[in-house]
């Protein structure tokens, strides 16, 4: 595969120098071979311009003009100490979901690595039902289960750890706990699919040279873990900056977030321009993380230098 | 060592399996929990149950309100399918086999509905539904959830495109077909498997989506999830665990097809 391309690659370039010279004419034609295909995009470029871009820049605009233009709702939403607070629980949640996501994620994208492959694929499994079940009904099941009279309470009472019920739902505890469940299959797809393709002689080497079993997991394992490891932390972040339903149900009233702080500005007050503000910034961030996650990960699927 | 499981020492391997048996428990017991609860007799969700019953069942079923809304779920996840598929085959043609310049970015653009928070999204379609005076209709239902279950759709067939032989389809124009009898008549057969995960992978999206359908609907016209998320700010009855269960029942099904799919495919793992 990697010959014949270098081949193609060589021979591009040979031919290269003629087509400079070719008239306006054969320019047009090759032109035309060299955006053949393209055609075919036009529908669905059509539908996601129409229906998703033009909408998206639309409303990123109200921010600017409504109520007055300027950037009065970008004053408003940094300097009002309530909506400071939205923002504040949006981003504390999104950073203690990644770290318990990692440190849940971690060891069972180890273990599913390790184990012989029939246990290791049921294992995987169980994470990919987990993440195709419906999230609504997978909240619903936590809002139960972490009630006051929940399984959840009654089972840390009949152990004795607690005298009475804790309040694990309505609050960013109940939303730090849903959101985890959620997210743990994100950071253990990528982190397992980096393990896998690990070499384990290179950790042997790493023994070989007298690397304790500590310094080789510090020193060797770590570092080739980091790009699966970062590129999933990194989704699991942005994800959970935009997470909607999970907060809603699970949280309370006062300690709102911001999906939720977006959806109340539009369907109650009717402030589209603070929506928007809000918006922009959450698409602005999710954004840059995602460049930094690109960065981490910077195979493209219809990359030239990745094609077979 | 610490990728081959043996020389892993048993203190070390013992305590990963033990973590790992507990996280795999978790994983499941909201699932499992749903599926018994919602055969409990308890009006109050008391767990374990005090005994069996399918009145919850009953009550679901018979309820006109419910049933329209798992009926309008199941139409608007079969059209977001088929639009979908429909807009990602010329299109996942067009990326893998195209030469002209930009595909890396029209890749990402295409697959920015992935990483643009559904919120936003959500709020940017109902501004346009809004004004245009769709919302509420089966129309807006089907655009809005296209445009999340799309990147879905062409990621899978471009996978199962790039993984095509195009020789194969080239050898069939060399016998006398011309390129679309090729295509139509080689290339599809070839790549259905990878057509049919983005299919179901479509599905699942439309099937489950809350926010963009609590945004699109109307009390006239509401999904299973939208049904579910207005009751569920009432109170917390036990209809609503026969409604998860009824979501997570199809779910299973269509990962089962596509598992199915995979077992009989073994390039498409």
């Amino acid at each position: 595969m990697a010959a014949s391309s270098s081949s193609r690659a060589v021979l591009g370039s040979a031919t290269d120098p003629k087509r400079r010279v070719s008239d306006p004419a054969r320019n047009r034609g090759e032109r035309a071979v060299r955006w053949k295909g393209a055609s075919h995009l036009v529908p669905a470029l059509l539908f996601l311009g129409l229906f998703f871009l033009i909408p998206l820049i639309g409303l990123l605009l109200r921010g600017f003009l409504e109520p007055a233009p300027g950037l009065g709702n970008y004053q408003t939403l940094f300097a009002n100490g309530a909506y400071a607070q939205v923002l504040l629980n949006t981003f504390g949640v999104a950073a203690l979901v990644t770290l318990f996501s990692v440190l849940i994620g971690f060891p069972l994208a180890w273990t599913i690595t390790l184990m012989p492959r029939g246990w290791g694929r049921w294992l995987f499994n169980i994470v990919l039902l987990s993440m195709w079940t419906s999230l609504l009904a997978r909240t619903y099941a936590w809002l139960v289960l972490l009630q006051g009279a929940g399984v959840i309470n009654k089972l840390l009472m009949a152990v004795g750890l607690i005298d009475e019920p804790l309040a694990l739902v309505n609050n960013l505890t109940g939303v730090v706990i849903g959101m985890t469940y959620i997210m743990i299959p994100f950071i253990v797809l990528p982190l397992q699919a980096t393990l896998q393709a690990m070499d384990p002689m290179v950790l042997q080497a790493g023994a070989i040279c007298g690397a304790s079993p500590w310094t080789n997991f510090r020193k060797v394992f770590l570092p080739m873990c980091r790009s699966g490891l970062g590129s999933g932390a990194l989704m699991v972040f942005v994800m959970s900056l935009g997470y909607y339903v999970t907060p809603a149900l699970l949280g309370g009233a006062q300690n709102m977030m911001l999906p939720e702080f977006i959806i109340q500005q539009v369907q109650s007050f009717l402030n589209w321009g603070l929506a928007s503000a809000a918006a922009a910034l959450l698409i602005v961030i999710a954004l840059v993380l995602f460049a930094l996650y690109l960065r981490l990960q910077p195979e493209s699927p219809v990359d030239p230098q990745n094609a077979r | 060592m610490l990728l081959t499981p043996n020389a892993l020492g048993w203190r070390l391997r013992g305590g990963l399996l033990l973590i790992t048996g507990a996280i795999a428990a978790v994983l499941l017991l909201p699932i499992v929990f749903i599926v018994l609860l919602s055969f409990g007799s308890s009006q109050w969700l008391v767990f374990p149950p005090p005994g069996w019953t399918l009145k919850w069942y009953q009550q679901f079923f018979a309820n006109p309100e419910w049933m329209q809304a798992a009926l309008a779920s199941l139409k608007v996840a079969l059209l977001t399918t088929l639009v979908s598929v429909a807009l990602a085959l010329p299109c996942a043609f067009a990326l893998v086999r195209g030469k002209f310049p930009g595909r890396k970015t029209l890749y990402a653009i295409f697959t920015l509905p992935m990483i643009v928070p559904l919120v936003v999204i959500a709020v940017a379609i109902y501004a346009l539904f809004l004004r245009l005076g769709y919302t509420g209709t089966l129309l807006a239902f089907v655009v809005s959830h296209v445009i999340v279950a799309l990147p879905f759709a062409l990621i899978a067939v471009i996978n199962s495109l790039k993984l095509f032989d195009q020789s194969i389809e080239d050898a069939a124009v060399i016998c006398g077909a011309s390129r679309l009898q090729a295509i139509y008549r080689v290339t599809l057969p070839g790549i259905w498997p990878g057509v049919f995960a983005g299919a179901l992978f479509a599905f699942l999206v439309s099937w489950d989506e809350v926010v963009l359908s609590v945004m699109m609907a109307s009390p006239n016209l509401q999904t299973l999830p939208v049904k579910m998320w207005s009751t569920l700010r009432q109170d917390l009855t036990p209809v609503i665990a026969v409604a998860s269960t009824v979501l997570i029942g199809l779910s299973l099904l269509v990962m089962l097809a596509a598992a199915l799919l995979r077992r009989r495919q073994p390039q498409f793992r």
